[in-house]
């Protein structure tokens, strides 16, 4: 009897190992998932009261390894609470995880909820991967595909940039440019902002204040007449209207809105993706029923937009060049790709010949 | 040894108001004493001079006049005055006493509510408590924009050096990476926050967000 019971169970152990649990946190991938857990042990939420409320700290480290065919670029797990309706994610943009590769991910998670709703359990799953053909697994649920594409583009960009700059300019250039982008990335300016969904309508008493659009010749989209409502320390219910002058279908737009307060300094304030289906040259409004708020007092004198990325019918992408992001206004404004963060960072911290040698991976 | 009579005990004998068994000795001691004497003799003298004087008041008053009607018509005038004076006189408040002990108690007990508050009570409900406090004190006189950031029970996503986080319910998700401080952040219009890490040794990225549903 033992003969045939052990095979049993040993498979239905095999089979729940994609499924780790410990106390409070569960671990979710799909069984055909090109990404599997080696993390058997994980650490329990720590549980502690903080008045009418409890804290709940998820704090736990996960050990993965690619055991699909193709190599991983990048890769968003899901994570969600028993009791709630919102959602959080972690994702790693800038993998380069070949097959049987291992590679961790760091899940730091804090739940705050009223006593009477109890310790929630925690679930991290898989919500999508995305391999170096661009081609992605995964529920979805959470948009993050179109994301991991835009962050493989830019990295694509980014790295052929850096390597043509070596080829035909040498290593000192390339030093010099990673100097530059880390002063950029160290100069940039930004402010602890707030998004508040459907309070449009709330703030039709303030000043409506006009977009300036910077234009950038090489995008499908051309966005025009942008407006929106400013009050002390916040703007909000933004519109404007855009226009496909590409030859093809756009489905997905994002504007970066950057706003200028009263001592002339810029910073992104915000994204505005829209989801509108654009014929080439058909024309369209988009309105956006949502405010943000900053969390320092700030007096807006002007706001700008550019057009930051394009998905077209097919499901192909349009980003900004180099070229284009180095028009003024938009270089210092613009933070560097998640690609251009790590190589940077590589070059700080190992040297430039360590980073040449990243580059050549490529 | 013979000690002399206080100066008082004679003065009293002088005017025979001394006890009388106290008189006796007073005088069988002056007998024998030229000094107690002469000084006897001299209150004596001057008791003399100042019934003179006494006697020199104006002619309008006569010898019988009544003294101790005009004493008593004195002390009537003198409470009628005092009691005028009060009437118009501003009262002296009488500033109650504090002793520093209480006050140390109160002042402990209020930073350690402060403290256990501060420890205990998340951020938003504070903030929460406050914006309630200014609507009931305005009597919800507020501008729009104001109206607008103060009422909040919808669903909020955040993100700041801090992290991101997302408040809808009476509940928050707040996600980071360990203590790091992000290198950017940003919110979407449509519902999220997001921000960036970088790991300093390997350069690894690692995106947090927290999404409305």
């Amino acid at each position: 009897m033992f003969s045939k019971t052990l095979p049993v169970a040993a498979a239905v152990l095999i089979g729940s190992g994609l499924c780790a649990s410990g106390q409070g946190i569960k671990i979710n991938f799909p069984k055909d998932s090109p990404v599997s857990s080696l993390t058997t042990d994980l650490s329990p939420p720590v549980t502690t009261a903080r008045g009418g409320a409890n804290l709940i700290e998820v704090n736990t480290a996960l050990s993965l390894r690619n055991s699909g065919q193709k190599r991983i670029r990048s890769m968003t797990l899901m994570v969600s609470a028993q009791d709630a309706a919102g959602k959080g994610s972690v994702s790693v943009p800038t993998l380069d995880a070949g097959p049987g590769e291992t590679f961790s991910i760091h899940i730091d998670t804090r739940l705050v909820r009223p006593l009477t709703a109890g310790s929630p359990v925690v679930e991290v799953s898989l919500d999508g991967v995305l391999f170096d053909d661009l081609s992605f697994y995964g529920p979805d649920m959470l948009h993050s595909q179109r994301s991991m594409i835009m962050w493989e583009l830019e990295a694509q960009r980014d790295r052929k940039y850096f390597k043509t700059l070596l080829a035909s300019r040498g290593a000192e250039e390339l030093s010099k440019e990673m100097r530059l982008s880390l002063a950029r990335q160290a100069d940039s300016s930004q402010r602890g902002v707030q998004m508040v969904r459907g309070r449009a309508t709330n703030i039709d008493t303030e000043r409506e204040t006009q977009f300036a659009f910077l234009d950038i010749p090489e995008s499908p989209v051309e966005a025009s007449n942008g407006r929106a409502r400013i009050g002390a320390s916040l703007a909000g219910a933004p519109q404007f209207e855009v226009r496909n002058r590409s030859p093809r279908a756009v489905q997905h737009l994002e504007i970066s809105w950057i706003v200028k307060d009263q001592q002339g300094r810029e910073f992104l304030a915000a994204s505005m993706p829209a989801d509108m289906k654009l014929a080439p040259n058909q024309s369209g409004p988009v309105a956006q029923d949502a405010a943000l708020r900053f969390d320092r007092p700030i007096s807006i004198q002007s706001m700008s937009g550019f057009v930051s990325s394009v998905e077209f019918a097919d499901g192909s992408q349009w980003i900004p060049s180099r070229s284009a992001l180095d028009q003024p206004g938009l270089r210092q404004v613009v933070a560097p790709s998640p690609e251009e963060q790590r190589l940077s960072q590589i070059y700080t911290k190992k040297g430039i010949q360590a980073l040449i040698a990243e580059l050549n991976k490529f | 040894m013979k000690r002399h009579v206080i100066e008082t005990e004679l003065a009293l004998h002088a005017t025979g108001d001394l006890p009388l068994w106290r008189s006796v000795l007073v005088r069988l001691h002056v007998r024998r004493c030229d000094e107690c004497h002469g000084l006897l003799e001299a209150l004596r003298a001057d008791r003399q001079e100042l019934r003179r004087s006494a006697d020199d008041m104006p002619a309008s008053i006569s010898k019988d006049f009544d003294w101790d009607q005009l004493a008593a018509e004195m002390t009537a005038n003198i409470r009628v005055g005092l009691a005028a004076g009060e009437c118009v006189t501003p009262r002296e408040r009488k500033v109650a006493t504090l002793s520093w002990r209480p006050l140390a108690f109160a002042a402990g007990l209020v930073v350690l509510l402060a403290g256990a508050w501060w420890l205990n009570i998340p951020r938003t409900d504070t903030e929460a408590i406050g914006r309630a406090i200014r609507d009931m004190a305005t009597g919800g006189r507020m501008n729009a924009t104001q109206s607008a950031t103060q009422d909040e029970r919808g669903p909020v996503v955040g993100a700041s050096s801090a992290g991101v986080v997302l408040v809808e319910n009476g509940g928050r998700m707040g996600i980071d990476q360990g203590g790091l401080e992000p290198v950017m952040y940003s919110v979407s219009t449509q519902g999220s926050a997001s921000a960036r890490y970088v790991d300093q040794d390997t350069g690894q990225v690692t995106i947090t967000a927290t999404y409305v549903q």
